[in-house]
């Protein structure tokens, strides 16, 4: 919290980066981290499925793919599923029209919704706010829309198409162990990229753009190359998820660029706690279980949802994560009251 | 080509009347209102139910479907909206997705999912020269110039169009003089609504009804704002009419193509006249 308020009033120039980066990974790379993760989406398949809780990871990819563009950068976009689906779809048209090995065909789907981000973000980038959010819903109506109908040849328009993915040794990705496996992999590594670049030079950049861009701007910085990088990452880690997808399910449909599940993403985000990568861990797993089980008991749920967004925005906007960091960090600023207290120091 | 002319400005003028009420609630509260869906898409689900009852009086069960639609905009204003003045965008962005998403979710829980279909109200065909243009698309033509010249001259000569317009330009100026501004931002967002709702209802005997028909619509308009100017009344005139007729030449040529030309103008707007919001 300290460094990102001196960040965004003073950011330090680059010779004094590398010591607050110490700093940084001291407290924040634990290997702790990645066994609790790895331990928890353990401990709940067996409540769940192994099925499940691959695609709750996957959800997970993509909520902290956002997370990275909302949470850290904030810019809220609401057409997040374009990446998404492009990654799912070019993913899937590779295996189906020129090799069915699953790693090529991954990076092939990354490759393109980073291409993707690169051409869109030269023009969306350059907006903020609500603007940002339509102009990114803009082109996934767009691209949804290309899917449907120009493309339909193609991508066989609403009936989507198989995608079946050819062995490679013994990763078979029709084997639901070793999906899971790949995709608990895939999270973490993406994890570790997301958190070891939010809390980089480049990590500290893009959270003082989110506090005040004009301020950076006049520091002398090139916002505009700094948010286009964000952008294409983010876009590239939604076709990560994409990818995953398409292999998990064996199976591409227009649903997966479908416009109006943008607000899922931003759901859990909000839920979870934005601008806090365990926040969008949470807030994933939180959605998917709400989206997968409530509506077998209630009927309206998208009206839930709504209710829900409702009550984020006006009570509880610092969501799970931040409420229970809050709660936290209240407790330790109590102890220290009382220690000081004990040794009788007037500190605080 | 005269009727590729007279859809385009068909078309211009329901985006005219949807976008007015964008443009406005934008420029003087700072709200971006996902919710001017939900009052578009009230308001012809209004439309439907009462031209059950009444049938016949198109006129008269449009002006109702209206009517019914301000005190909705009303309550959304006064619980919602109004908390948000002032918060950052993404918050007022979420809101009122939100409330759109409660409202869709209602009209689906009352009239159902499947499209109803609607006829033309009018019905005749005015033949010129050898070509039949329908009298209803010119009537809505007509409404919106009248609309157009009506509003200017609301903003321009009744004292609660001026405090409109001053508190566009400046609202803490406005406030200054002791004006209670968030009573004038209520009327302008209930007109808003109520225009949109009009557009929906002027609109939905040619398109096809259904509970996420105004989502399209809107992203249309909203590339209508932003090619006019926020907050910019004529602006937002003459991009509607310049963009439905876009949408009508595309359609000519490649009939599935029409939304997706518009935001590729949006996108070269925004590439020469970036906008700070």
């Amino acid at each position: 919290m300290n460094e990102k308020k001196t960040s965004s009033l003073n950011p330090p120039s680059k010779e004094e980066l590398p010591s607050t980066l110490t700093n940084f990974q001291r407290k924040e790379y634990r290997k702790i981290d990645f066994l609790l993760i790895a331990a928890g989406f353990l401990l709940i398949t067996p409540i769940l499925s192994v099925h499940r809780v691959t695609d709750f990871m996957i959800f997970c990819i993509f909520a902290m793919s956002f997370d990275l563009l909302y949470g850290y950068m904030g810019r809220l976009s609401f057409g997040h599923m374009l990446f998404l689906g492009t990654g799912a779809y070019s993913c899937g048209l590779f295996i189906k029209y020129v090799s069915g090995n699953p790693l090529i065909a991954i990076l092939v789907g990354i490759a393109v919704a980073g291409l993707l981000g690169i051409l869109l973000g030269l023009i969306i980038v350059r907006t903020t706010g609500a603007c940002f959010a339509l102009i990114n819903l803009a082109f996934n109506h767009i691209g949804f829309f290309l899917v449907l109908s120009p493309l339909r040849e193609i991508t066989r328009g609403e009936d989507g198409f198989g995608v079946s993915a050819s062995k490679l040794g013994f990763l078979n990705f029709s084997s639901r162990p070793i999906m899971f496996g790949s995709v608990l992999l895939c999270l973490l590594l993406v994890f570790y990229l997301l958190k070891r670049l939010t809390s980089s030079p480049f990590g500290i950049m893009i959270r003082s753009i989110k506090e005040d861009e004009t301020r950076v701007r006049f520091l002398g910085y090139n916002t505009f190359l700094y948010k286009w990088i964000t952008f294409v990452l983010a876009g590239s880690l939604a076709g990560l998820a994409g990818t995953l997808s398409a292999l998990n399910y064996n199976y591409v449909n227009p649903n997966s660029m479908d416009v109006h599940s943008n607000v899922g993403v931003v759901f859990a985000c909000l839920i979870g706690g934005a601008g806090n990568l365990y926040g969008a861990l949470v807030g994933g797993v939180v959605y998917m279980v709400i989206s997968n089980f409530l509506p077998i008991y209630i009927h309206r749920w998208e009206m839930f949802l709504g209710f829900s967004l409702l009550i984020i925005t006006f009570r509880f906007r610092k969501g799970i994560c931040g409420y229970l960091l809050g709660l936290w960090e209240h407790g330790a600023k109590k102890r220290l009251i009382e220690r000081s207290a004990e040794q009788g120091v007037a500190k605080i | 080509m005269i009727y590729t002319i007279v859809y385009g400005f068909t078309i211009g003028a329901i985006l005219y009347f949807i976008s007015i009420g964008l443009s406005l609630t934008f420029g003087t509260m700072r709200v971006i209102n996902f919710a001017h869906t939900l009052t578009y898409t009230i308001g012809v689900y209004a439309l439907i139910t009462l031209i059950a009852l009444l049938k016949g009086y198109f006129a008269l069960v449009a002006g109702l479907a209206i009517l019914l639609v301000i005190p909705i905009s009303y309550v959304i204003e006064r619980f919602v909206i109004r908390r948000l003045y002032g918060e950052s965008l993404d918050y007022t962005f979420i809101a009122t997705f939100a409330i759109s998403l409660i409202g869709v979710d209602a009209i689906k829980w009352i009239w159902g999912v499947n499209p109803y279909p609607m006829n033309d109200p009018i019905g005749k065909y005015l033949v010129f020269s050898g070509l039949s243009v329908p009298i209803y698309r010119i009537v809505i033509v007509l409404i919106a110039i009248l609309l157009f010249f009506g509003l200017n001259l609301f903003f321009k000569k009744t004292i609660v169009g001026k405090i409109v317009v001053a508190s566009l330009e400046d609202k803490e100026g406005v406030r200054c003089l002791g004006i209670n501004v968030d009573k004038y931002f209520s009327i302008v967002f209930v007109l808003g609504s109520a225009l949109a709702a009009l557009g929906g209802v002027l609109y939905a005997p040619i398109s096809s009804i259904h509970p996420y028909m105004g989502l399209s619509i809107l992203l249309l308009s909203f590339a209508v704002v932003i090619v006019g100017g926020m907050g910019n009344l004529n602006g937002t005139f003459f991009s509607a009419f310049a963009l439905g007729m876009v949408m009508a030449v595309t359609a000519r040529y490649w009939s599935q193509g029409a939304e997706t030309m518009v935001f590729i103008v949006m996108a070269i707007v925004l590439i020469f006249k970036p906008i700070d919001i």
